[in-house]
């Protein structure tokens, strides 16, 4: 599974094609996954468990220059497996390489990652710009003092820098670590929850940061259990599950490839009652229910086919359409079917 | 090695622990001046083994350490900070050394300036007993450093399990158990301070010179090693 690319496959369907693949050729199954030897971060296999726990299970995925979300509930295993990737943790099977070299032990490669927690690792007794300066040091920084105002400058906090870190409101410390997260423009940034804390103009702001900098060619994971803000920003999914890699690939992929979803479409048109008549005989309709305000909601499990049955069917009956709009077309839906999977 | 030097020496330079460090610090020099001024003045054995050996390498020292020392990387690991400095292009050991460098930096003042006074006081301004303390409490002080910050970084209990070991081993059983000797940071610098001025304090046995010099080495770069070993392995939080 290579995500970073338009290519998709939900858990399920990823494992009942292994077992195709095994019967179909009798010797040769078909490969797990499809690697990609320009991958920037490489997860293969990789298992985490503390005593009983399995926090993370079996997980691989190849991880592309752009934007990749990480997507899970609380507890999903989303931390486990950002800590796993910036090398804070190791793992209890399975490796995880980043540009090519194994990421535990391996110092070095932190010149070319920037890593944000989702804690509040800042030292409060210091000045904004002391931190990102000692970062900056820390990281081997030659122009300290530019790369230090061009950071400060980035996260919009040049008026606050003189002061410590302990007057900041959450959303100002979150930035003021972005700022030293990017102080030696790494190629690289793994974000844990980044936006915790921002208000909505400070959203705007970081959102804004970060496709810039993907767009210079910055590889970006972020994770969140917020559905919007990963669809607004992220190019790809990784949605985790229980410890799992439960799908990958675009959102809207993502929402195609789980085609034994119920969809719920509601529809507004001048004859609600004839069109509700007529519908549920389409073989693409499993059901509708007529609300209250005159419109119906058809449940579909095959939404493709009933974007091409219901304007035929309408067009026949000559009824108008007038608004036709889904109502779980949002991460969030997708999110909370496969999670009750 | 410098920002994680400053950035240690910062954390730890909090009011109320140099506050703690102070009032136990001057804790020997005043139990030694109370001690001279009784009528029955200890002879020079009872105020080595009572003052220098028993509270100033046994107790103080120690405990004006694991007061700063436990907090070096424990500290980080509580609140997460260590993550800084792992995720940061530098080898371990530029984490760990200068760690345990600016603790001995702030303890070891303390600790000289106690063991220097207490020692002129009590032996009327003998400058190479007094030397020979200090040299041997600074000694001390850079050991138990050592020890503390690897326990700071191997458990979120340090202090408790600092002050057991205080109390227990430094304290209880070195004294009277001579094969714990060999183990005890305690009669390392009391073995010290008797080679440094023979003509004061009575040679000892056990451990030699020898062998608490050799021993001391080893120590200190075990702990630090150990520190040094565990940055590398541990799953930061």
């Amino acid at each position: 599974m290579t995500a970073g690319t338009q290519s998709f496959r939900a858990a399920g369907e990823e494992s009942q094609s292994t077992r195709q693949g095994d019967l179909s050729t009798g010797t040769t199954p078909i490969p797990r996954v499809v690697r990609n030897d320009s991958a920037v971060i490489r997860v293969d296999g990789v298992s985490r468990w503390f005593g009983s726990v399995v926090a993370v299970s079996d997980v691989t995925f190849d991880i592309m220059p752009g934007i990749t979300g990480l997507l899970g509930p609380n507890g999903a295993g989303k931390t486990t497996l950002l800590r796993m990737m910036t090398g804070l943790a190791t793992t209890s099977r399975g490796t995880v390489t980043v540009f090519g070299e194994p990421v535990r032990d391996n110092p070095p490669l932190y010149k070319r990652i920037g890593v944000m927690s989702e804690h509040e690792t800042v030292y409060g007794f210091m000045k904004g710009r002391e931190f990102v300066e000692m970062m900056g040091r820390l990281r081997g920084v030659r122009d300290l003092a530019g790369a230090v105002d061009k950071a400060i400058a980035l996260v919009d906090l040049a008026d606050a820098q003189y002061r410590p870190m302990d007057t900041y409101s959450r959303g100002m410390r979150q930035r003021m670590r972005l700022a030293a997260t990017l102080v030696h423009e790494p190629d690289l940034l793994i974000l844990d929850e980044p936006l915790n804390g921002a208000d909505p103009r400070q959203r705007v702001h970081f959102k804004r940061l970060l496709q810039q900098l993907a767009s210079e060619g910055k590889t970006i994971v972020l994770s969140s259990h917020i559905l919007e803000e990963v669809e607004q920003l992220a190019d790809t999914v990784l949605l985790i599950v229980n410890g799992k890699l439960a799908a990958s690939g675009g959102f809207r992929a993502i929402r195609a490839a789980l085609n034994q979803r119920p969809y719920h479409v509601r529809v507004i048109c001048d004859a609600p009652r004839r069109l509700a008549a007529e519908v549920v005989k389409l073989p693409s309709v499993d059901a509708v229910n007529m609300d209250p305000d005159g419109a119906i909601v058809v449940l579909s499990r095959n939404v493709q086919d009933l974007q091409i049955e219901l304007p035929r069917l309408a067009q026949s009956a000559r009824i108008s359409l007038r608004r036709v709009e889904p109502l779980d077309d949002s991460l969030e839906s997708v999110f909370g079917y496969l999670v009750e999977q | 090695m410098g920002p994680v030097y400053r950035l240690t020496l910062r954390q730890l330079s909090g009011r109320w622990r140099l506050a703690i460090m102070t009032v136990l610090s001057s804790m020997p020099v005043i139990i030694a001046v109370l001690m001279l001024r009784s009528d029955d003045a200890p002879s020079v054995w009872e105020f080595e083994s009572a003052i220098l050996s028993a509270m100033l390498a046994g107790s103080i020292a120690p405990l004006v350490v694991l007061a700063i020392a436990a907090a070096a990387m424990g500290n980080e690991v509580e609140d997460r900070t260590l993550a800084n400095l792992t995720l940061s292009p530098i080898p371990r050991w530029k984490i760990a050394v200068p760690k345990l460098l600016a603790v001995i930096t702030l303890a070891a003042p303390f600790m000289a300036v106690s063991a220097f006074l207490t020692s002129w006081v009590a032996f009327i301004g003998d400058v190479q007993a007094s030397i020979a303390v200090t040299v041997s409490a600074v000694v001390g002080v850079a050991l138990y450093a050592a020890a503390f910050v690897w326990l700071g970084l191997v458990s979120t209990q340090a202090i408790g399990i600092g002050l057991l070991y205080i109390v227990l081993w430094e304290g209880f059983f070195s004294g009277f158990v001579s094969g714990v000797r060999l183990l005890s940071i305690r009669h390392y610098a009391i073995a010290l301070m008797h080679a440094m001025d023979p003509r004061r304090f009575a040679p000892v046995e056990h451990p030699n010179v020898t062998v608490a010099l050799v021993l001391v080495t080893i120590v200190f770069g075990g702990f630090l090693l150990m520190s040094v070993r565990r940055l590398r392995r541990m799953d930061v939080p």
